[in-house]
């Protein structure tokens, strides 16, 4: 019996627009972390330095190893535009 | 335990801080974000230990902000030294390090071989040494076969 291929072709459209779609899925994660995988398991430590790595280089992945820090980051705190809480 | 929640109830328009200047101008702050410091925190670790120390008791005296700026700022200036030491001595070796843990979510057991690099760099130059306090036979980053490698 000669082979079925009419059933082949939905499995390559389904195999297709996985594809398709985690390669897509893979370039907007990698495009958001400036072409680094995301970073996961984070705990407050995690956040708190992804939070000083943003206020020291402007970017939300971006490293740097300078040894002074620049002079805005003494008062780019968020904190200091904390609303009071009465 | 103190708690920690990022500042989200935000002014929003324009905003000026009703605050007075501070007297002095502010004290110089460790430029080096968090890769680059997890890639040299055992050799900040061994080089400032005393510094750090120090810091450590007297919080543990009084936690009030306070009460061990001078201290604190020991110890940052103890560890921008290291810095300024690493960048003239074993940059490459370094950025390549903490460009590789970047890649990997910041885990060390990803990035053995340019730590293995790294660490050789920083002890021919400077003498330092990464020791993990309480490894019982030979320390991982010491070991030659391991899973990840």
């Amino acid at each position: 019996m000669p082979v079925p291929f009419e059933a082949l072709i939905p499995l390559g459209l389904i195999t297709g627009f996985f594809g398709v779609s985690g390669f897509f899925f893979q370039k907007l994660k990698t495009s958001i972390n400036e072409g680094q995988p995301p970073r996961f398991g984070l705990d407050r430590w995690d956040r708190v330095m992804l939070d000083r790595d943003y206020r020291l280089t402007g970017t939300q992945r971006g490293q740097a190893h300078e040894t002074a820090a620049p002079s805005a980051f003494s008062t780019n705190s968020a904190w200091n535009l904390e609303k009071e809480h009465l | 335990m103190s708690t920690f929640r990022e500042a989200s109830h935000i002014t929003t328009g324009k905003f000026v801080d009703p605050t007075p200047a501070p007297a002095e101008a502010a004290h110089p702050e460790v430029g080096a974000t968090s890769a680059p410091l997890k890639s040299a925190a055992f050799f900040i670790g061994s080089y400032c230990k005393d510094y750090n120390e120090d810091f450590m008791l007297c919080k543990d005296e009084n936690n009030d902000p306070a009460h061990c700026l001078k201290e604190g700022r020991k110890v940052t200036r103890c560890a921008m030294d290291l810095i300024t030491k690493l960048r003239e001595n074993c940059e490459k070796e370094w950025e390549a390090h903490y460009k590789c843990l970047e890649k990997h979510n910041q885990e060390y057991y990803a990035c053995r071989k340019p730590e293995r690099t790294f660490n050789e760099c920083v002890f021919s130059k400077l003498k330092l040494e990464k020791v993990i306090p309480g490894a019982s036979n030979t320390p991982i980053h010491l070991r030659e076969n391991t899973i990840y490698n």
